[in-house]
């Protein structure tokens, strides 16, 4: 036993002799390569060291232990690796890549001698047992890492590389992550090396059987492995899927840079008569100094937009340079999907940044303002659409066309609710009313049909827009074929049951209305029971509308009308009307004559403020294809506004200070339209104080 | 793949984007690279105009492929044309590889998104991504 231990002792001696002049080896190596060997050398000590402790404790502790080499190294087990014979299957490897790559007289020279020492340290790391704790390998030897990363300057070079690279993925057995990643990126490299190199040979090969004495020197020592693909390599190349990917990003890239209309150089000092050219009104505008309003851009897309009409539009809530717009068929291309969405950039002018698709034309679309990649949509055939702004152009889910749902066409969708708990709701023109999850369109949560509540002719209501006030989801108006505007609850509630409250409408409008919007809640005074309405009897009405709660404490006579406070009659039919989201007396409205007209009840009730167009397309129908469907205001600014109609164009509105924006607001505003809003009540009681006396 | 599941118009969606960025108002040239060796691979435009291949004589051309290795817009002088957007393309490949260099030391996990390089003439917009190199030269507006 003590013989076998000193022997031991005896071999550790030698090996930590031998062990220190490979050091000083390395050392003197290392000095040579890098000419600064202070601190090269300084971390090699501490991992020798290190070594020592490590195999004196192995050789103390574990004597039946095999030697690390057999554990986990892809060394043959049992012989101890000498530097020979390492370097001999080294070589052996290397002049097998090397004859791959038709190269094998230069595969003997590979291995240079300094190569053969860096690989025998790496060698001798092996030898140390797996330490028990996990030790990171930080790899110090310098000499290895710091030149490998300069470009290959000849070809032997880049081979003599390779053995080590083969063995450096089990050297580094507990290799930090980034590490392997860098090694494996390394690797890529130099097989890309490799390969260029290959393709540069063959390429030599064919010039000389083409028979041109060719300075090969040229192509060689340029950088730049430039050459011409073949027709083969070039079509298999551009009809990649890949490549298709690219070309899509790419262009988008630079579609959105050419199109930045600010030009970064400009040097102002040189520019002043032109500055004062663009004061002067250019352009599509109306409206004088800071009431203007200026077309700013359309969208239109020959290849999608054609021949389509624009049936709802919106914006982003979470980049306001993103609108969608939905679109109804092509009668012309038949195998196109009928109904599309296209969600615009206005930094984008010539293409669609996303773009999606339906089976049925779709009637109305919407972000969803919990989620910016969501866009909801409702469709002819009754459909409720979901798409992802992150996945394929098809929709990622769709409500059921038979059994639950709707079986009529849905021109209204909507989500409300908080951020954690939303539902879509969806009412079709059979009054159903359906309650839809986000995660799940297969089938509604909830159903309510709306009936008429004094039926003539038909016992159903067909709804064509619902709008729902800020502060509660479960209440919300409908706007009917028939005229009247009905308040409707989502649940039973004290003195009314779910579903259209019977005790009060609005009779007003003696044609289908086209849009109901509650006004938008944010200022100093509450202005959330104004309600505006436009319909197709030539009119857009204002209205106050009862708080849901209050209608059961009054006593009043089933089937109360309640009458507009105002009532302004307009030139055509009136499609759609909008609050704007910051002034409290600002809205938009656009006619079948193809206007945008704002007006602002804080200034003027008789006349608009402005009344704009968009341009006409000059390729465009001219009959009849004037007529604009929707306006939308850009909630979080309040300073544009989008239209859409017939002509499939989407034209955006920018308005001056005074008639958006959120700088200029001033409480006057508020509190001039609630004193107007009490003058028009007051004077409507009287009237009707006067029609009953 | 987004507008694989589209049924087109008897237009490939790839050429229909190509042809709308020659279209862009500005747009002198683009030449589309393989990021990992350089090479050509489709390309549009007088790209002759803005740099006159250096070498003409057919001894130090790169050897090409007869016929077709380039997009169909370019007609006439397509010895010329090619050449001078080999040697562009080559060009160009070098300033990314040097620029992505400077990426690198300055931050190794960052990565090059965007060239812009604007000169008194005109603009290259490089788009480099992960395989390919797109290289738009166009005019810049009147500074």
């Amino acid at each position: 036993m003590d013989k076998q231990r000193r022997d031991e002792i005896q071999a550790k001696r030698a090996k930590l002799a031998e062990l220190k002049r490979q050091r000083e080896l390395r050392a003197k190596d290392t000095g040579r390569g890098s000419g600064s060997p202070s601190d090269l050398i300084a971390p090699t000590p501490g991992r020798d060291n290190r070594k020592d402790i490590e195999s004196l404790i192995s050789s103390l502790v574990g004597d039946s232990r095999p030697v690390s080499t057999g554990a986990s190294s892809p060394v043959p087990k049992g012989s101890r690796p000498t530097s020979v014979l390492s370097g001999g299957e080294l070589s052996a490897e290397a002049s097998d890549l090397a004859s791959q790559s038709q190269a094998p007289g230069q595969a003997a020279a590979a291995p240079s001698q300094p190569q053969v020492l860096t690989t025998v340290a790496l060698q001798t790391v092996y030898e140390c047992p797996p330490s028990p704790v996990k030790e990171v390998v930080t790899y110090s030897t310098a000499a290895q890492t710091t030149e490998d990363w300069a470009p290959p300057t000849s070809r032997g070079r880049a081979f003599s590389e390779l053995p080590e690279e083969d063995d450096l993925p089990g050297v580094t057995s507990t290799p930090s992550k980034r590490q392997s990643r860098r090694e494996r990126d390394r690797e890529e490299e130099l097989r890309q090396k490799i390969r260029d190199e290959i393709e540069e040979e063959l390429l030599e090969a064919r010039e000389r059987l083409q028979g041109g004495p060719l300075s090969g020197g040229a192509v060689n020592t340029s950088n730049f492995p430039a050459r011409a693909l073949t027709d083969e390599e070039l079509n298999a190349v551009t009809a990649s899927d890949e490549f298709f990917d690219f070309v899509e990003r790419s262009t988008k890239v630079i579609e959105r840079a050419l199109d930045q209309e600010y030009d970064v150089l400009t040097d102002y000092t040189l520019q002043i008569q032109s500055l004062e050219d663009d004061e002067e009104q250019t352009g599509n505008t109306a409206g004088k100094g800071r009431r203007r309003v200026k077309e700013v851009v359309q969208f239109y897309d020959e290849r999608w937009s054609k021949k389509r009409m624009v049936s709802s539009i919106d914006f982003s809530p979470k980049f306001p340079e993103l609108l969608l717009a939905s679109y109804t068929k092509n009668p012309s291309a038949p195998h196109d999907p009928d109904g599309i969405v296209q969600v615009w950039n206005s930094h984008l002018h010539d293409r669609p940044e996303f773009l999606f698709h339906a089976q049925s034309d779709i009637l109305t679309a919407k972000f969803s303002p919990f989620h910016p990649n969501l866009i909801i949509g409702g469709t002819y055939s009754g459909q409720v659409l979901l798409w992802d702004t992150r996945a394929k152009s098809a929709p990622v889910q769709k409500t059921p066309l038979t059994g639950t749902g709707h079986s009529h066409p849905v021109y209204s969708v909507d989500i409300v609710g908080t951020q954690n708990a939303n539902n879509i709701i969806s009412v079709s023109t059979d009054g159903q009313l359906c309650v839809w999850s986000v995660d799940m369109l297969s089938q509604p949560q909830e159903q309510l049909t709306l009936t008429n509540p004094h039926p003539s002719k038909f016992d159903d209501v067909a709804p064509t827009t619902m709008a729902f006030p800020a502060a509660d989801p479960t209440y919300f108006l409908v706007g009917s074929e028939e005229g009247p505007i009905y308040p409707c609850h989502r649940y039973d509630r004290a003195g009314a049951k779910a579903g259209i409250d019977t005790r009060v409408a609005y009779k007003g409008h003696a044609a289908p209305v086209m849009s109901v919007a509650f006004h938008p809640p944010r200022g100093p005074v509450d202005l959330g029971d104004l309600v505006l309405s436009s319909s197709l009897d030539w009119s857009v009405k204002l209205w106050k509308v009862r708080a849901p709660a209050a209608t059961s404490t009054v006593v009043e006579s089933a089937g109360t009308s309640i009458h507009p406070l105002l009532d302004l009659v307009r030139e055509d039919v009136v499609y759609d009307a909008a609050w704007s989201p910051v002034r409290p007396g600002v809205f938009a409205l656009v006619d079948g004559a193809g206007s945008l007209e704002i007006w602002d009840i804080s200034v003027e009730t008789e006349i608009p403020i402005a009344k704009i167009s968009p341009t006409a397309r000059k390729e465009g129908r001219q009959l009849l294809s004037k007529s604009l469907n929707k306006v939308v205001w850009e909630a979080s600014e309040g300073k544009r506004l989008a239209t859409g109609g017939i002509d499939s164009t989407v034209s955006v509105f920018e308005v001056g200070p005074d008639l958006g924006g959120k700088d200029g607001v001033r409480a006057e505003e508020w509190t001039s339209v609630k004193k107007l809003v009490a003058r028009l009540e007051a004077a409507g009681a009287g009237a009707a104080a006067g029609a009953t006396a | 793949m987004a507008d694989k599941t589209i049924p087109s118009n008897g237009t490939d969606p790839m050429d229909e984007a190509l042809h709308r960025l020659s279209r862009k108002p500005g747009v002198k040239a683009w030449i589309m690279l393989d990021r990992s060796t350089g090479a050509v691979l489709k390309s549009n435009g007088q790209i002759s105009s803005i740099r006159p291949a250096k070498s003409a004589n057919s001894d130090t051309a790169l050897p090409t492929p007869t016929g077709g290795s380039f997009s169909t817009d370019v007609t006439a002088n397509t010895d010329n044309e090619s050449q001078a957007a080999q040697e562009l393309g080559s060009m160009v490949w070098g300033f990314m590889s040097t620029a992505g260099s400077l990426v690198q030391e300055i931050d190794t996990e960052d990565e090059l998104k965007l060239l812009r390089l604007r000169t008194k003439k005109q603009e290259l917009v490089i788009v480099p991504e992960p395989k390919y190199i797109l290289v738009v030269v166009h005019d810049t507006p009147p500074a």
